[in-house]
């Protein structure tokens, strides 16, 4: 417990040390790259729980990250309801939607549930492509709150996703540690033989899918206000699949950190392309990136680290 | 030694983004910045309005610049994704410190700009986006593309204006359109038009974009034995419903509308004379009608460079209003004297503009005062050769009355023979 009290208080320094950066009023510029990065954070680690503790890989982040997205855009056009409870809302409903397909996908493994996550975020786009409410295949402009909190709602949003990248990651690193973490470790190395032994293997998979759509959906939830328009294919993007599985496979999986890290890297090696040399080289990067770690640093960067500290 | 290669090739990346940033810093510059789909599904218009901007920028710069100042072009690839649009824009504005902006291509990249573009005050040139300023109603937002003061009927009304003068007049409609943005809002226009002249919708449907075969709808309609048949699809889509309407035998008296595509190269030349008898809305066409003065200039140094770059060859479409909008943008800065954002859109509203695609005035929410897409019918295309669409004949302007360059063709079954 005297552990988990000093990752709480780490956590709240690097909130402060966020709210510090908001306050600093730096080149703007940077609070939309670093809004980007830190939504990653959050995916990333969020897919981690599920796809790098229980070995459950999961295809369907866009659909998760959306669901939070257009619970948003619902909330907004209905009720004009604040980002806390958008964020509350994207979150429950993202959940929901986990513990759905965890029920669903029940006797699915391995490529089985891979395709059936991805077939969800086929099913769940159609839908939202269809309802005009929330804009359908049109998009639809998303106005943001007049009078924003830090002067300028961009840091503002910046600041929530701070917030959130810290919350994602002190969940992360309790499962992680607790008997949940080591139950879903040996959930991914032999499920049989840890139903054998007695590990809860359906309530630890229910328990992953739904904290995972959680995170995922809570991601997701402030993207209409950052990017003001939301339409379907953006919000389904397959660059979010792509990345929640290239970041914690850069970082590392098997801990709470590799997804940190691999966010942050690829992260910003994405945003600098962007603004640099060009997207196809964006791609480009991930790919390379991708390949060199799958070839030569299987465990990610977190394995190579304790590879070197081995010697 | 091999966790050094992944350091190295993690270090290399990094430092050759880095490199990127620091080319190209001549004296005191004015910087206009945008963000351009380069890749993604918008990118085989977004290359060719790049491309005429870029020619705009060296003709501009070859006669001294703007306000004496070279003038430079900074832009960044989209990727037709607009959830990079915010990123790229304040890239573009508070890190390098770009003097003014355009938008992107198309009403989704556009969309993600107009908040930002009204927080910060900026005058903005919107290239071809439909109805983006309908919500915001922000004075300083201009849109180049001719829909005129009511975008989400533009397509449709010269369409069926057009089929209404017909004799023996059709009767019957059926509309048809991909679930997309630009077809949901074109179809919402067409069922206005079709109320209003008192035709009688006997199909209206939409299709998903991710559609491969055709033919199931397109026999659809014609079981319901249509007069007009209007399409409003994005260019895939265009090309299956075309093949498809050949494949199955769909010859209602007139057809067309508001198919995206048909008005490019590649597609010109790989459907050839399939083309005949439909008639479908553009922008430009090499009409006598539409010879506007500075346009062959335009088109004299755009083609030879598309070719060499690999984009449209012929260019008729989106390129002579990209070049256009950054008319207006740099008559707009030499008339104000300056760089003063509400100043440029002050005299941009206020102006009639001569620009390579005619006089340009802006109107009610920055469309154009008056609206002018065209109708054209695709006439006489024989073979898959790109000359015969050089010159005038192929693509007859229809409608307005006082561009009109050609005679329609009709019914459609005529203009197969």
């Amino acid at each position: 417990m005297a552990r988990f009290g000093w990752t709480l208080v780490v956590g709240a320094a690097v909130m402060a040390a966020g709210i510090g950066v908001a306050s600093l009023r730096v080149n703007p510029y940077l609070y939309f790259a670093g809004y980007v990065i830190l939504q990653y954070v959050v995916i990333a680690t969020a897919w981690n729980i599920l796809g790098g503790y229980g070995g459950y890989v999961n295809f369907g982040t866009p659909a998760f990250f959306a669901m939070g997205a257009y619970t948003s855009v619902f909330l907004i056009l209905s009720i004009r309801a604040p980002l806390p409870v958008q964020i509350l809302a994207g979150g429950l409903v993202a959940a929901l939607l986990g513990l759905g397909i965890g029920y669903l996908t029940l006797r699915l493994r391995g490529v089985f549930f891979s395709i059936a996550t991805l077939a969800l975020s086929v099913v769940l786009q159609t839908v939202i492509t269809n309802w005009e409410y929330v804009g359908g295949s049109r998009g639809l402009s998303v106005i943001r709150p007049s009078g924003p909190p830090f002067g300028n709602y961009v840091v503002f949003l910046f600041t929530v996703m701070v917030g959130l990248a810290v919350v994602a990651v002190i969940v992360a690193r309790f499962i992680e540690r607790s008997w949940i973490g080591r139950g879903l470790a040996a959930l991914r190395d032999n499920e049989e033989a840890a139903e054998c032994m007695g590990v809860p293997t359906l309530r630890l998979k229910l328990f992953a899918t739904t904290v995972s759509g959680f995170l995922l959906g809570v991601a997701g939830a402030p993207f209409p206000y950052y990017v003001t328009f939301i339409e379907p294919n953006s919000a389904f993007a397959l660059d979010y699949a792509v990345n929640a599985l290239a970041m914690p496979m850069i970082g590392g999986t098997t801990s709470w950190v590799g997804p940190v890290i691999g966010a942050v890297l690829l992260g910003t090696a994405q945003q600098l392309a962007t603004v640099t040399i060009s997207s196809e080289m964006n791609l480009f990067i991930v790919g390379v990136v991708l390949v060199a770690f799958v070839v030569l640093a299987p465990e990610g960067i977190l394995g190579l680290v304790r590879r070197l500290r081995g010697r | 030694m091999r966790h050094w290669v992944v350091i190295g090739t993690v270090v290399a990346i990094f430092a050759l983004a880095g490199a990127g940033s620091v080319v190209g810093q001549a004296a005191n510059p004015i910087k206009i910045g945008f963000g351009m789909a380069l890749t993604g599904g918008l990118s085989a218009n977004g290359k060719p309005a790049l491309l005429a901007m870029q020619i705009w920028k060296d003709n501009v710069n070859k006669k001294g610049g703007l306000l004496g100042r070279p003038v430079e072009l900074i832009f960044y690839d989209d990727q037709t994704n607009p959830a990079t649009v915010p990123g790229i824009y304040s890239k573009l504005l508070d890190v390098d410190k770009a003097d003014l902006v355009v938008s992107g291509y198309g009403t989704n990249l556009i969309a993600p700009l107009m908040p930002m573009a009204m927080e910060r005050k900026l005058t903005v040139i919107g290239i071809f986006g439909l109805a983006n300023n309908e919500k915001y109603k922000y004075p300083n937002y201009f849109q180049i593309s001719p829909t005129g003061p009511d975008p989400a009927t533009s397509t449709a009304t010269g369409f069926f204006e057009l089929a209404a003068k017909q004799t023996p007049r059709p009767q019957t409609v059926a509309l048809v359109g991909a679930d997309a943005e630009y077809p949901q809002t074109a179809m919402v226009g067409a069922r206005e038009l079709v109320k209003r002249l008192g035709f009688k919708t006997v199909y209206d449907k939409t299709y998903p974009p991710s559609t491969v075969d055709y033919t199931p709808i397109v026999r659809a309609i014609k079981a319901t034995n249509p007069d007009i048949v209007f399409i409003a699809s994005y260019p895939p889509d265009s090309v299956g419903m075309l093949r498809a309407s050949h494949e199955v035998g769909l010859q209602p008296k007139i057809m067309g509308g508001g198919m995206v595509g048909l008005q490019f190269t590649t597609v010109m030349t790989s459907m050839g004379p399939m083309l005949n008898g439909i008639v479908n809305y553009d922008y430009w066409v090499p009409e006598p009608t539409m010879m506007f003065p500075g346009i062959q200039d335009f088109f004299k140094e755009y083609q030879p460079r598309a070719a060499k770059e690999g984009v449209d060859t012929l260019g008729y479409y989106l390129p002579p209003y990209a070049y256009a909008a950054m008319q207006v943008l740099g008559q707009a800065v030499e008339a104000t004297k300056g760089l003063d954002q509400q100043k440029i859109a002050d005299y941009i509203r206020a102006t009639e503009f001569s620009t390579i695609v005619g006089k340009i005035k802006f109107g009610k929410n920055g469309e154009w005062a008056k609206g002018r897409t065209l109708m054209v019918q695709y006439q006489k295309v024989q073979g898959n050769d790109v000359e015969q669409f050089r010159g005038p004949g192929k693509k007859p302007v229809l409608y307005p009355d006082e561009l009109t360059s050609g005679k329609i063709v009709y019914p459609y079954a005529a203009a197969l023979k």
